[in-house]
């Protein structure tokens, strides 16, 4: 590697560190706000010098890639590959980009063997970004997954001509590509299992076999049977056909046989998640009842090592549960008898993540906690998914959190403001309309514009990787990507009780009030009932992002003076006219200035103090 | 009085003369069953039944004296002799009188009717115009008085909006209806596209029943001139009209079928059709609400409205299909109507047009391949037929995966097809992503039609972006289809090949290349050097600048600018350009062409007054994309 790249990387593996809000270890609140803003500031100073490093090394480069010679390229090449891998997720959009660049080299040299690595590795890349979206309505998430899939089938057309391709590498590529064909979402089983089986057919073929021997056949078959049995969660009701359900049973019987076997050789516990699988293949080809299957995954819950970190206790802690909250969601009418059962799971759960070590935080770590996010289950007397999600952000996305805190505070100064002068300004909303008591219902909308504030940006959590570990601006791909927080947001928050009447701002408030312009494309602002605090929590953190986070991502930053001038001048557009006209009021302008300064210091001291007494991990 | 008698002499003589001028004599004889033939007829005879003899000679002499006064005088037991006497057509002068007293009455009869017609046309109106009126100053008040409740306030400018727009629908119908039956109304003759009028309403119509979750088709049946002269804007009205009903008075998850057929005759035959004039057969059935018998036989008359539950919720002038009918009376067509309460009606319109004259026949790619994706089952059988009658190979495809791993061989095997058809109906991919993928593994030259029966102007620029090349409207038609892709395969070949200089011939276009790297300068350079455009290099912005202000105005039709460059980068640069005081300067088209793809570098090119972004490395069929978008 060239040396601007080793320090492009080391640079990433500092900001990551100097981002992450570590615990404070620091005796005084003073001396921990210290730590912050120096860390920032080292943190500013690096995002900006790996800038330079892209701008001045990387780009020329990909600028020049056709007079680029071979040692150049294989730079290139390894660089990528450092930037993700099966390890770690350190730059994905990065990576992507430049093997894009490497594959436009390859079509324009009609160099085949080139073009179908980079089309395997594009696909990888896009995978990657697409893990993302899980959970996502296809209609979202469908263009990158599409993007992703068309790469490894235009790779995997190349199966064809197999007899011609000289070299094992390319077979290799070839062939993972075809089975590549299957990962992410489909909008059927039956595509996705049919795509798995003609792989097998394929891996399975001995004369494919014995023209490359060298590979590792085995691997990829057993990979590919990995795949299918993956497909299990869709054997639900008619959603799959007889031939399919045998398909994936097939699979997940040769997938656990092997590592049951295994354990047994070393003498060990089987681990947990072939031992889940066959209990739930039991359930899904009827051999097995719901009650039992649940009882089944909590014995498993329940032997999980809540001390260790490795993948199979990763699995048992948060995977299972997530699967086990889905279970209890699609048949709601199993929770009132397992409330309590419940209740202690979640605060086991809580407990083991956040106690989770900073360091061993990888990229199944993540996919887990994005599972739990989506399935995460909330009863009448456990932890609500408000509180839930509260943690999840302090924790993990801590900087998101501040975000949350502030606006949510700034809004509520707006709100308090505006019913001052407009008691039945949120009248729109039944809830709010129908407090007759003026100070109850004052500190209702005082609450619901705090809530609304901590709750707007809880899709970014699906899109960590985007925010809380940047460590440059994003390219346009990622930038369009991360509008889907707002969908991720919205879709989260609605599906429970104690969360769902946030859903609307985490929906609406990148949308422009007057409807030209902003995302998502589906939102209709006069739909909803909430649309005043939507407006609110729009404008507060489109004034905290351009003054405090943009500059990161797009490379915006103002001062907030500049800030509220812009704002002025999208009146009626961006924002409501009657937002505005109360940033024209200087003193009012003022108050808000020192309401994000005040509130982002008490988020701060807030931070400082949930967490100083905490047991250190 | 002398004078007295005089006159009356003078009456009583004019009478005999009469008498004796107006006689006429038959002879006729009765057969043993008793039924009466002529033998014999005067001149005069003749003259006052205005027959000829020969067939008075073969005429009832009952039937034929009819209306004249007869006496007979009998011969014998067989034969009569009959005097016909036209001065006793006093008592027909009566009658005549007599009919023509009725004739008036009639008339006056008909005046009251449509003088009561035009009361309650009138007190129609007036009810009609009056309820809207109501609502919308009723509303007005109700929202003054309650200003500051927002929700009320909200609550009422709907409904002042809702009363508005039904009024403006009630006021153009009522000018409609008016312009007819004045006879203002002219109907223009112009050449107008069945396909493109049933296009036309397919996008109006389709996403008022998707609203409604309604399954709404269009069948397109025997076609015989795609090309026809007529008023087309009365027949879009005619027809939005009726299928607009079908939309109103159906429920959510009903079920519409329209069809469109051509026939060669009158299939009442009612109507000569001559060689030239083809009969469009239009059909609209639901299953909506229905009509009641007693309203079915009203309802061509203005102002009728079906006065059931259901029907009265929903807003309508009245006038629709009285507008509708008189519009079809106007272009010689006819519109019947069917239906059961509860059940669903059908609308039938037939309708007379001169076909428009065929120009030349079109160039097509025959003995190629035509690869087809995503479409429907019936148009895909629809469109293999007229592919295979032309001579052309298609091949159906189902999935994006299947497609992208066919044109992968097929360009491996140097086999392309000769353009791809893409439809809609991909599950697992949006269809743009798929043509984005297509357009970068087989070029930007490669034709991909999208065949959709969405608004083409609504997704234009982002398929275009995706490299989509051209548009096939559906429902889908012959002509149309084999029109495209004759234009996008044929004379795309033609262009590329012999006429590549003609239709390609850049030479008289100039293109700043403003690139430091010496490489990418001479790749890029012999790029552009082959569509034949005129090249002039600058190796940094200060040089781009001065090769700008050095050059006559309009000089340069489009600049590529290398972002990072020593002495002057290509911000610096675009935005002196952007500021020189010179006609040009605002209007040519900037290119940033670098590898600089963060979100904020294309902002930054945007606000430096660069038109587009364009990543390196340099693809060949990218930059002859701008270059044909740009200078054609």
């Amino acid at each position: 590697m060239q040396p601007y790249q080793e320090e492009y990387i080391a640079n990433l593996r500092e900001i990551a560190v100097l981002t992450a809000h570590r615990k404070p270890e620091e005796n005084t609140f003073d001396e921990y706000e210290e730590h912050l803003r120096e860390n920032r500031k080292k943190a500013d100073a690096l995002v900006k010098r790996n800038m330079e490093l892209l701008r001045d090394e990387l780009f020329p480069l990909l600028d020049h890639l056709f007079a680029a010679d071979q040692a150049q390229l294989a730079g290139l090449y390894k660089f990528a590959g450092e930037l993700l891998n099966a390890k770690e997720e350190l730059d994905t959009g990065l990576f992507c980009q430049i093997h894009r660049a490497l594959l436009s080299l390859a079509r324009s040299k009609q160099d085949r063997s080139s073009m179908i690595r980079e089309l395997y590795w594009l696909g990888i890349g896009m995978n990657s970004l697409c893990r993302m979206l899980a959970g996502l309505e296809l209609s979202e998430s469908g263009r990158f997954l599409s993007q992703m899939r068309l790469c490894f089938t235009e790779a995997a057309a190349y199966l064809k001509y197999f007899d011609e391709i000289d070299d094992t590498e390319t077979r290799g590529y070839i062939l993972r590509s075809r089975a590549n064909m299957a990962l992410g979402q489909f909008s059927r089983a039956g595509t996705k299992i049919s795509l798995v089986k003609q792989t097998l057919e394929i891996l399975q073929d001995q004369e494919y076999q014995q023209k490359e021997p060298a590979l590792p056949w085995e691997r990829f078959i057993y990979m590919t049977h990995q795949q299918m049995a993956a497909s299990m969660s869709y054997s639900r009701e008619d959603a799959m056909t007889a031939q399919e359900i045998e398909a994936v049973m097939e699979s997940v019987y040769i997938v656990c046989e092997r590592q049951i076997q295994e354990a047994a050789r070393n003498h060990q516990f089987p681990p947990p998640r072939p031992v889940f699988y066959y209990f739930a293949v039991e359930y899904f080809c009827g051999m097995d009842s719901l009650d039992s299957l649940l009882t089944k995954i909590e014995s498993l819950m329940d032997k999980a090592d809540r001390q260790s970190t490795s993948g199979d206790s990763m699995y048992s802690m948060i995977s299972l549960p997530a699967f086990y909250f889905q279970f209890l969601q699609q048949y709601p009418e199993r929770i009132p008898e397992r409330e309590e059962y419940i209740g202690e799971l979640c605060q086991q759960i809580i407990t083991y993540i956040i106690s989770f070590p900073e360091k061993e935080r990888n990229k199944s770590f993540f996919f887990s906690l994005r599972q739990l996010l989506y399935t995460f289950l909330e009863t009448a007397d456990g932890m609500t998914y408000r509180e839930f999600l509260k943690k999840m952000m302090e924790v993990f996305a801590p900087e998101i959190y501040v975000n949350a805190l502030v606006v949510g505070k700034a809004a509520a100064f707006f709100s308090a403001a505006i019913i001052a002068e407009e008691p039945d300004f949120f009248d729109d909303i039944a809830q709010i309309r129908e407090i007759t008591d003026s100070d109850k219902k004052r500190r209702e909308i005082l609450e619901f514009a705090e809530g609304c504030g901590l709750l707007h940006d809880v899709g970014k959590l699906s899109f960590m990787n985007l925010y809380s570990g940047t460590s440059r601006q994003w390219f346009e791909e990622e930038y369009e990507m991360a509008h889907l927080h707002t969908s991720v947001g919205g879709r989260l928050l609605k599906q429970r009780s104690s969360t769902s009447r946030y859903a609307a701002a985490a929906l609406g408030h990148h949308f422009w009030y007057d409807g030209s312009r902003g995302y998502p494309e589906y939102y209709r602002r006069l739909e909803y009932p909430e649309r005043q605090m939507t407006d609110i929590i729009g404008l507060v953190d489109w004034l905290e992002n351009v003054t405090n986070t943009a500059r990161l991502f797009v490379g915006v930053e103002k001062t907030f003076d500049e800030a509220v001038q812009e704002a002025i001048a999208l009146e009626g557009k961006r924002f409501s006219p009657i937002l505005t006209s109360w940033l024209k009021d200087v003193k009012f302008a003022g108050r808000l200035k020192q309401i994000f300064a005040e509130e982002r210091q008490n988020a701060y001291r807030r931070f400082y103090e949930n967490n100083h007494n905490q047991v250190k991990i | 009085m002398p004078g007295q008698k005089d006159t009356g002499q003078k009456v009583s003589d004019m009478e005999n003369r009469d008498s004796r001028e107006f006689k006429g004599y038959l002879i006729t004889e009765t057969d043993k069953e008793g039924k009466k033939r002529i033998l014999y007829a005067d001149d005069r005879a003749c003259e006052m039944t205005g027959l000829s003899v020969e067939i008075l000679l073969m005429s009832d002499p009952v039937k034929v004296t009819g209306s004249l006064e007869t006496e007979s005088v009998a011969l014998n037991d067989d034969h009569e002799l009959w005097v016909l006497n036209r001065a006793g057509s006093r008592r027909q002068k009566m009658a005549e009188l007599e009919r023509m007293n009725a004739a008036l009455e009639d008339a006056l009869k008909a005046a009251e009717a449509a003088n009561e017609a035009k009361s309650s046309f009138l007190s129609n109106m007036s009810h009609d115009i009056r309820t809207p009126m109501n609502a919308i100053m009723g509303m007005t008040s109700i929202a003054i008085s309650h200003i500051d409740e927002k929700v009320r306030v909200q609550d009422c400018l709907k409904k002042i909006q809702s009363a508005s727009s039904h009024l403006m629908g009630l006021v153009n119908d009522v000018l409609d209806m008016s312009r007819i039956e004045s006879g203002r109304m002219t109907l223009n003759e112009e050449v107008f596209s069945l396909a493109d009028l049933v296009h036309d309403i397919s996008v109006i119509t389709s996403p008022q029943a998707s609203r409604k979750k309604q399954d709404f088709s269009i069948e397109i049946g025997q076609i015989l001139r795609e090309n026809l002269i007529g008023d087309v804007l009365h027949l879009r009205q005619i027809l939005v009209n009726i299928i607009g009903n079908a939309v109103k008075y159906t429920g959510e998850n009903g079920k519409i079928c329209v069809c469109f057929t051509q026939l060669e005759k009158d299939p009442f035959e009612e109507r000569e059709s001559g060689p030239d004039t083809v009969w469009l057969d239009f059909s609209c059935e639901d299953n909506g609400i229905g009509m009641s018998p007693e309203f079915l036989e009203r309802i061509f008359d203005p102002f009728e409205r079906e006065e059931n539950t259901t029907a009265s919720r929903i807003e309508g002038t009245g006038l629709g299909m009285a507008i509708v009918k008189s519009l079809l009376e106007r272009m010689g067509g006819r519109v019947q109507v069917t239906s059961r309460e509860g059940e669903g009606s059908r609308f039938t319109v037939q309708i007379p047009f001169s076909v428009a004259p065929v120009h030349e026949s079109m160039a097509l790619p025959v003995g190629e391949t035509v690869l087809a994706s995503g479409l429907p089952d019936e148009v895909a059988v629809q469109c293999g037929a007229w592919l295979k009658e032309e001579g052309m190979k298609p091949v159906f495809l189902k999935t994006g995966l299947e497609t992208v791993t066919w044109l992968t061989e097929a360009q491996y095997e140097n086999r392309m097809p000769c353009a791809l058809l893409l439809g809609q109906e991909f599950a697992e991919m949006p269809v743009l992503e798929l043509a984005a993928h297509v357009s970068q593994l087989a070029g930007r030259d490669f034709p991909v039609l999208l065949v959709s029966g969405e608004d083409w102007a609504q997704k234009e620029y982002r398929a275009k972006r995706a490299g989509v090349s051209a548009f096939v409207p559906c429902p889908l038609f012959k002509s149309r289809l084999l029109g495209i892709l004759g234009e996008m395969t044929v004379k795309k070949q033609e262009r590329s090949h012999e006429d590549v200089r003609k239709s390609r011939d850049y030479s008289r276009y100039h293109v700043m290349l403003v690139e430091d790297n010496e490489l990418n300068q001479e790749i890029a350079t012999e790029l552009l050097s082959l569509t034949g455009v005129q090249v002039e290099t600058a190796g940094d912005g200060a040089r781009a600048v001065e090769l700008f202000e050095a050059s006559p105005e309009g000089h340069f039709d489009l600049i590529f600018m290398d972002i990072q460059m020593p002495v002057m980068d290509g911000y610096e640069a675009a935005k002196r350009i952007r500021a020189m005081q010179r006609e040009d300067a605002g209007r040519v088209w900037i290119v940033a062409m670098t590898a600089n793809a963060f979100v904020e570098d294309i902002r930054r090119s945007r606000e430096a007054g660069m038109n587009e972004h364009f990543s390196k490395p340099v693809d060949p069929e990218r930059l002859n994309e701008i270059l044909y978008r740009r200078l054609n």
